[in-house]
């Protein structure tokens, strides 16, 4: 039994007992205790086993810089959150925590062995030894070092929070509520601005929290910051990293401290845009460097005050301190007044401040200056320690269950460099301070360097007679880093403190080296005999301390995760059974089965009623944009490969977009409504980008150009019908429209009403047969397709998705940009060549497409295939051989782009690139798959109806 | 044969009643994408004034851009088309739908996922902006009421997202 409860002081509410579990044991402690305060007061020393060595580790800190006390939290099915630190968790009735990294238990680890094996696991141990064989890696190495070596378990169960999100904007936003922070406030607060303080413990007041003789102070400056309404307070939220343009983000935990959890979001991301930001981190204590300074009991004499002033918890019966520094006298003061046992003052340097002798001496507090620790008795807790004076004689032992830690201060200047502010080295502070911002910001208090802590000096690693190759003096206990892992790295050739942080891992991961940056630059600095300022410093990254997940997912999840985009007639095909995919946003209907039906079946059915009677497909989902002005057609011209200047109103034609580089983009049939108007279409994912593309080349190549572009993708519905019976269906719907073959033919468009809408009726096809695409107001598409169904019920009409749409339109040898391209393409090599105005003196891409290696023999080139054996339908994807026979690995010349089983051929067919394919019609090419080569014919596209006369009527 | 043809909306037709602000569908109306070099110019098309400054709104008609409007008017509203002139007329009635805001939490249910800072967006103000990944235009048309236009397919989640945390 070490730790236990003071019987006066601290912030703790005596009269609220709470009681909680650690471990499957049961602790009691106060509502205002955090979980470590609680178990301390319980007299547990030990919280957790270390990340390498699996060392015993107990408490170093009292707040987000603690290291060692990483545990996990669980709170029923979904609600485990691994790796809190258990200085900052706020103890709530009912509290089920557990220790980490051990096994079976935390007294007794079996990894612990590691600890045993210490000197064969030197910095970069893993990258040395698990080199060779490497098949071994996947397989043996990372799975058993990932068991080994780790923090703790990740959940394995969907989280069932909510997490809130907002923006906010403030003209000063101050971020830590300790005294410097709360002055700023105060003083800003009588001005109008709009001001935000933020702290990440659970009250505001900072280092003002463990002293008594501010709390009046302290309190009165809370109700005034209350009592303004231009002033927010924020507790329990962590300003997790500064981001350009003073945007800070942070998380505010609103019920992880609540028993029982209400309705509403677990924890809020803050994303607040800030005229000015003062930071108000305050600074955190360094511990010192000697041997065995990570037994459990040794912990920084500062958090030994905040346990015992602020949660009236004593860290030890008789507590001994190990100082370099002032600060570490005035807190044995404050425990010895606060009825702490101290049995000793060791200060490594020979002379201090008169003042402080005389204070000791006055409490009775033995001292020896010039001495250093120079090894600590206990593995599961402290018992004792070993003494010496700095030339290593004289050692004597020294009873007790805590040390105390005092090595100076180390501004906390996380999120002024991740605002890429400079920093300053102070040799007298032995630390670096914000000297020069990059964004409106200021530090003020501690994390300036502006302090009264009183004077000390730097040690790296205090002075042992002891070999420094035995010494287990660790500098990050988070990463379990070494004294000696640091020289290691230095003598194997590492300069850069950025190399030695990454080959020893000092510094790095969710600790972000808030206790072990600065002890180990110093050590690389005495290593490498260099100044500190030679060596630099690592960078700081956020987040500040770890967030969870869901915390900066917000409400983007589930439903909310990103918009799943529907069509006005995606609800009928849900209730009619479709089966959807996704196509960028838009969940389209794939296909519609029937009773019994696999998709293939549907497939071929929704095919066959598209050739023989009449099919109705949904294609609303098609971009559309509407070009507008006198010089529309002039655009349209420089815009696509053919020519559109001589298209007369009422007609449509198929437009083919390339980039600059001469390859295939986006294509689409497009219709002229007016001189001045035209309706283009563009595929369904190529929409945005399309209007970007033109509005690119409009604003910034030819801004003279009169035209205008506004996208019209959503104001229509569009309903296709197709087939040999789809001006039958559509005669009784459409009225002011001249149906005929004659005076409505094939790429063409009219205007009129359907059912008494306003229509722009196509007449275009991307089947090969008569067909119709039919554009309304977007909110008529369902109950127009209501409609038609109605009136095509006589000739059985049939809903297809865009699995048979694929089926037909491959039948006809019509591409989809995006599958049978990929970039690469170039209209030559789609055969296309019918869509590029040979005669035109411009458009975008022509000048590519002279290119020599573009004109050159023996581009890849798309064909069809059609294979010996005429029911192997191909993969789409697989690679392309000419000659089966040759050693592996063999030569690739192509691969399958689109194949499908077509129905109204009674045969698969496929399409394909292949090397100078247009050169080897009729010739053989092979197709190598798991157990069997297949063998196809390379074939024009046009598979079905060539000449087109299906659609012509 | 009207008669037979409904619309239908995409999001439900009932308001939510959120924690100190209500969210519902506004009814439909007619949208005009108007596009020309000057304001004048579509002055004279329509007859009525266009406002000069982007982000503000008169008569219906907001400035978005240099050379952009939108103008709103009643359900079933017909303009001319301009043919023949230097301008731009597309109507876009169904492409946007507009979800209303109403209450002291309107402006922080707007903040929860767009980044403007509303206490310094006055009354009459319509600009063009993001909420979350989703465009959006937003329109001040009291002090705790907006009017969000939004593009159909991105309604039923910008509904969804305006409930959640209405509901907060």
């Amino acid at each position: 039994m070490t730790g236990y409860r003071l019987p006066t002081g601290g912030r703790v509410n005596r009269a609220a007992p709470l009681t909680f579990r650690f471990d499957g044991a049961s602790f009691a402690g106060f509502e205002g205790d955090t979980l470590a305060s609680a178990l301390l007061a319980s007299g547990v020393q030990l919280f957790g086993r270390s990340f390498k060595y699996h060392r015993p580790r107990g408490l170093v800190g009292s707040g987000s810089e603690e290291p060692n006390a990483l545990v996990s939290v669980t709170r029923g099915p979904g609600r485990f959150t691994p790796n809190l630190r258990a200085t900052n968790i706020d103890l709530y009735q009912g509290m089920d925590a557990s220790s980490q990294n051990r096994w079976p238990s935390l007294k007794f680890d079996l990894g612990g062995i590691n600890d045993r094996l210490g000197m064969f696991f030197p910095a970069g141990f893993y990258n040395k030894t698990f080199m060779w064989p490497r098949s071994f890696w996947e397989k043996l190495y990372e799975p058993v070092i990932r068991r080994m070596a780790g923090l703790g378990q990740p959940p394995s169960e969907i989280d069932p929070d909510h997490y809130a999100a907002t923006y906010a904007h403030c003209d000063l936003l101050i971020i830590g509520a300790g005294p410097a922070g709360i002055d700023a406030a105060l003083e800003a607060a009588s001005t109008n601005q709009r001001i935000i303080l933020i702290d990440e413990q659970d009250e505001a007041g900072g280092g003002a929290l463990s002293d008594p003789s501010l709390w009046p102070w302290l309190e009165r400056s809370l109700k005034a910051l209350a009592a303004s309404p231009n002033v927010t307070v924020l507790t329990r939220t962590t300003a997790f990293g500064y981001f350009h343009d003073n945007f800070v983000g942070a998380v505010e935990r609103l019920t992880d401290h609540l028993a029982d959890l209400p309705e509403g979001p677990r924890e809020k991301l803050w994303r607040i845009r800030a005229t000015d930001v003062i930071l108000a981190q305050g600074a955190i204590e360094r511990p010192l460097v000697f041997d065995g300074n990570d037994t459990p009991g040794v912990m920084l004499a500062s958090a030994a005050k905040v346990f015992a002033l602020r949660y009236g918890v004593a860290v030890g019966e008789s507590v001994a301190l190990m100082a370099s520094h002032d600060s570490g006298w005035n807190d044995a003061f404050a425990l010895a007044g606060a009825g702490v046992s101290i049995a000793a003052i060791i200060d490594v340097r020979d002379a201090v401040d008169d003042a402080l002798l005389a204070k000791a001496s006055a409490l009775g507090i033995a001292v020896r200056l010039g001495h250093s620790v120079i090894g600590v008795r206990g593995r599961l807790g402290v018992k004792a320690i070993t003494v010496a004076r700095n030339d290593g004689s004289a050692a004597s032992d020294i009873t007790c269950d805590a040390v105390l830690m005092a090595g100076g201060w180390t501004p906390t200047v996380h999120l002024w460099s991740h605002s890429k502010g400079s920093l300053a080295w102070r040799d007298d502070l032995g630390a670096f301070v914000p000297d020069v911002p990059n964004e409106n910001v200021r530090c003020v208090g501690a994390c300036a360097g502006t302090w009264n802590f009183g004077a000390g000096v730097v040690v790296d690693v205090l002075p042992t007679p002891k070999d420094p190759a035995r010494l287990k003096a660790f500098v990050d206990f988070q990463n379990d880093v070494t004294a000696k892992d640091i020289k290691l790295a230095v003598r194997e050739g590492f300069r850069s403190i950025e190399h030695i942080k990454r080959y020893t891992t000092n510094g790095m991961a969710t600790d972000q080296g808030k206790t072990s940056n600065l002890n180990g630059l110093q050590i690389a600095s005495t290593a490498l005999n260099k100044p500190v300022t030679d060596i630099g410093l690592t960078t700081f990254r956020p987040p500040y301390t770890p967030q969870t997940f869901g915390a900066l997912a917000g409400h983007a999840k589930d439903a909310l995760f990103q918009p799943t985009r529907k069509t006005n007639i995606d609800s009928w095909a849900e209730e009619h059974g479709a089966v959807f995919e996704l196509v960028a946003q838009w969940r389209r209907a794939r296909y519609f089965p029937k009773a019994g039906e696999d998709m293939h079946a549907a497939v071929n059915r929704e095919c066959r009623m598209v050739r023989s009677s009449v099919g109705i497909f949904d294609a609303s989902t098609l971009g559309k944009i509407e070009v507008v002005g006198p010089d529309a057609a002039e655009f349209l011209n420089r815009m696509y490969t053919n020519p559109w200047k001589a298209l007369e109103p009422g007609r449509c034609r198929y437009g083919l977009l390339l980039k600059e580089d001469g390859f295939i983009t986006d294509d689409g049939v497009s219709a002229r409504l007016a001189p001045d108007r035209f309706h283009l279409t563009t595929t369904t994912g190529g929409a945005a980008r399309v209007l970007n593309m033109m509005e690119d080349y409009l604003q910034t190549e030819w801004p003279d150009l009169n035209v205008w572009l506004t996208s019209t993708s959503e104001h229509y519905a569009v309903i296709a019908l197709q087939g040999p019976n789809a001006r039958k269906v559509l005669e009784p719907l459409v009225e002011g429209i001249d149906l005929s073959a004659e005076a409505f033919p094939h790429m063409a468009i009219r205007e009129g009403t359907i059912c008494g809408i306003p229509t722009r009726l196509f007449r275009v096809s991307f089947t090969g047969e008569l067909g119709y695409e039919i554009n309304v107001p977007s909110a008529y598409g369902r109950s127009l397709w209501e409609r038609i169904m109605a009136e095509g019920a006589r000739y059985d009409i049939t809903p297809y998705g865009t699995e048979a749409m694929h089926v037909l339109r491959a039948e006809k040898g019509f591409i989809i940009v995006g599958q049978d391209t990929d970039g690469t393409v170039t209209p030559f090599d789609a055969g296309l060549d019918w869509a590029v105005g040979k005669k035109k003196p411009d458009f975008v891409g022509k000048r590519s497409l002279a290119r020599p290696d573009i004109v050159a023999p023996g581009r890849k080139q798309l064909v069809g295939l059609l294979t010996d054996d005429p029911n192997v339908v191909l993969e789409e994807g697989a690679q392309i051989v000419a000659d089966p026979n040759q050693p592996v690995p063999m030569k690739m010349i192509g691969h399958v782009t689109s194949s499908y089983w077509s129905e109204a051929l009674g045969r698969s067919i496929a399409m394909a690139l292949v090397d100078g394919g247009h050169s080897k019609m009729g010739q053989n090419i092979f197709i190598p798959m798991p157990g069997k080569t297949h063998v196809a014919k390379i074939s024009s596209m046009m598979f079905y109806d060539a000449e087109g006369a299906r659609l012509n009527v | 044969m009207s008669e037979v043809l409904t619309r239908i909306d995409p999001m439900p037709a009932e308001p939510f009643a959120g924690r100190g602000v209500s969210v519902r569908q506004a009814p439909p109306m007619a949208r005009f994408s108007l596009r020309a070099r000057q304001a004048a110019d579509l002055e004279k098309l329509l007859g009525v004034s266009v406002p000069q400054k982007i982000g503000t709104m008169q008569t219906g008609v907001m400035c978005l851009g240099p050379d952009e409007w939108l103008m709103l008017a009643p359900h079933g509203t017909k303009i001319a088309d301009g043919a023949g002139l230097s301008l731009a007329v597309t109507e876009v009635s169904d492409r946007n739908v507009a979800i209303l805001l109403e209450g002291p939490r309107a402006a922080s249910v707007l903040a929860a996922g767009c980044a403007l800072d509303f206490d310094k967006f006055d009354v009459g103000r319509a600009t063009r902006t993001i909420f979350e990944t989703v465009e959006i235009i937003i329109v001040r048309e009291a002090a705790e009421r907006f009017h969000v236009e939004v593009w159909r397919s991105f309604a039923p989640w910008l509904w969804t997202a305006f409930v959640t945390v209405a509901a907060e």
